[in-house]
């Protein structure tokens, strides 16, 4: 082989970086903000700028975190909260999957759904929270029914823009190959709209954790949303953090899983 | 009986968002023998593509006629195999993967797939580079692989549509040097699809040289350098003949086609 062009080198094979050893700039002046922020949170109240009982203090907040993973029956109203997250989840991928495949490969479909998904899409489904409570009780259902219909919207409306802007070329070359219809669609539509249905996967992940904490905070007997309520009506601030904080960290824990296997599937399309 | 056999051939479009039709070409008429390779040139426009995605069964013929040994076509089929010009690697696929997907459409019986396609891999030489994915290959590299897809399913009869129109000119001459060294070995049928006049010349047994409004033949020209080639072919006296009379043929249709536009 005379050519060139042969012996280039993949990007991937790129050195194992040792950035962390030399912290940049950025991220020193990212650390210290943080202090200084925590240290003026801590001595705020003790200087009479701002009262104590609104705002805590991070020591308060970090002895409120032990405490509630000791004695709050953490575990309990967390699987809870989870069961209802991820029955809602499940269902609704179950459901949105076949049904974005579905109206992504039949334009006739497309043109009669399109236009109410879009409408429900948009519109806030907490908006239904009043009457699943109606239909379905205060139990666990109701919650399961607004997180279903969160995260189905997102993952259908992805999912059939995924398979309905598959490249013609792709199509034709498959084509010119013999492939039967069955073949293009598990060969080429579906590998070809796996990043959109995984953009679809994240955006439902946002809309699902805000349904079961709304759904909870709404009516219910026990879960995350419960406990922030009680918590609330205690004007607790310390304990109130704390779970803001786990549930946010389970939101973005859940998304940075999603778009990490996003950006792998992305890089094969990008050029 | 030659291998393929066009008579009468005429193709119509739809002219877009109105019911008139357009002939895109028009009285195509043309034999090409079992192992011949043939190149197809003309100004942009005239109807190329269009006449190779007929031969490969992907656009449906208005009028006349393609056989190929003997048989009318009828859509794609295993015999025929096609080159495209570009961003028809499937992006999820490494090399292999692309290179197997033929064979996976044709279910392939004739021994392992893996085995297949390195073999058609290492023959236009990406042996080293079987796990890449295509976005990490050059366009030199990708056209390897669009060439070792194709010629993995056997086909009677190899068609390309500019397969090298994307490339630099140096490494078009190296490209097209190594699609002869290949062709050599079994000597498939060919029809080749170009813009540049050295590489229609120096790939071909046949020049086809195609007009436009509507596309058709204007001449088919017999190439009578012998083979095996190199690059010391294209400073030979009958090369520059050759060369001097499409570059006629292709000047006269633009001049045509700046009359059209005054006409407008
Ligand atoms: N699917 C289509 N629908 C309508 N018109 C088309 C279609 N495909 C091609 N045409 C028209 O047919 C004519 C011939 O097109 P074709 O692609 O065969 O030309 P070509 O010789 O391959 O050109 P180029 O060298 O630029 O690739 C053009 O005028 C083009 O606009
Ligand atoms: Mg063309």
């Amino acid at each position: 082989m005379r050519s060139a062009e042969m012996t280039a080198e993949p990007a991937e094979a790129r050195q194992l970086s040792l950035s962390f050893l030399h912290p940049s700039r950025s991220a020193v002046i990212g650390t210290l903000a943080v202090i200084a922020f925590l240290v003026l949170w801590q001595i705020a109240p003790a200087m009479g700028w701002v009262n104590g009982r609104f705002t805590s203090r991070p020591t308060e907040v970090f002895f409120a975190a032990i405490d509630v993973f000791k004695n709050d029956n953490f575990l309990f109203h967390a699987r809870i909260s989870l069961t209802e997250f991820f029955a809602g989840f499940i269902l609704a991928i179950v459901v949105s999957i076949p049904l974005g495949v579905l109206l992504g490969t039949s334009k006739i479909a497309r043109y009669l759904i399109d236009p109410p998904l879009m409408a429900l899409y948009i519109a806030p489904t907490l908006v239904l929270l009043p009457i699943m409570v109606i239909w379905l009780g205060i139990d666990m259902a109701p919650k399961i029914a607004v997180v279903f219909l969160g995260a189905v919207f997102p993952i259908v409306l992805n999912t059939m823009a995924g398979m309905s802007e598959a490249d013609p070329r792709f199509l034709r070359m498959a084509r010119s190959f013999g492939a039967s219809k069955f073949d293009i669609f598990t060969r080429v539509l579906v590998p070809g709209s796996l990043p959109a249905l995984l953009t679809g996967l994240r955006l439902a992940v946002g809309r699902a954790v805000l349904g079961v904490i709304v759904g909870e905070l709404f009516v219910s007997q026990a879960g995350i949303g419960y406990q922030l309520n009680l918590y609330g009506s205690a004007m607790r601030i310390d304990r109130l953090l704390v779970y803001a904080l786990i549930v946010s960290a389970f939101g973005y824990t859940l998304t940075v899983l999603v778009r990490s296997v996003e950006n792998k599937v992305r890089d094969w399309r990008s050029k | 009986m030659a291998q393929i056999e066009i008579r009468d051939l005429g193709i119509d479009y739809r002219k877009p968002k109105s019911n008139e039709v357009f002939s895109a070409v028009d009285n195509v008429a043309l034999s090409v023998e079992k192992g011949e390779f043939v190149t197809i040139v003309g100004s942009s426009g005239c109807g190329k593509s269009t006449l190779l995605m007929a031969v490969a069964g992907l656009v449906s013929l208005t009028r006349g006629s393609i056989q190929i040994d003997g048989k009318q076509i009828n859509g794609p089929g295993p015999d025929r195999a096609v080159v495209f010009q570009e961003a028809s690697l499937l992006p999820w696929r490494s090399v292999r993967g692309n290179v197997k997907f033929g064979l996976e459409m044709q279910r392939w019986n004739g021994g392992d797939l893996n085995e297949r396609a390195m073999q058609m891999i290492r023959l236009v030489g990406l042996g080293r580079f079987s796990d890449y994915h295509p976005h990490q290959l050059s366009g030199g590299m990708r056209q390897r692989v669009n060439i070792a897809r194709a010629l993995a399913v056997d086909p009677q009869v190899l068609l390309m549509d500019e397969p090298f129109g994307a490339l630099d000119a140096q490494t078009r001459e190296i490209m097209g040097t190594e699609l002869l060294r290949i062709w050599e070995r079994d000597k498939k049928t060919a029809l080749f699809v170009t813009h540049d006049i050295d590489e229609a010349i120096f790939l071909a047994d046949k020049i086809v040289v195609m007009g436009r409004n509507p596309g058709h033949i204007k001449e088919v020209i017999k190439v009578n350098l012998p083979r095996p080639r190199n690059e010391a072919i294209l400073d030979s006296e009958d090369f520059h003949e050759l060369r001097k009379r499409l570059r006629a043929h292709l000047a006269e249709d633009m001049s045509s086609m700046q009359l059209v536009q005054e006409v407008a």
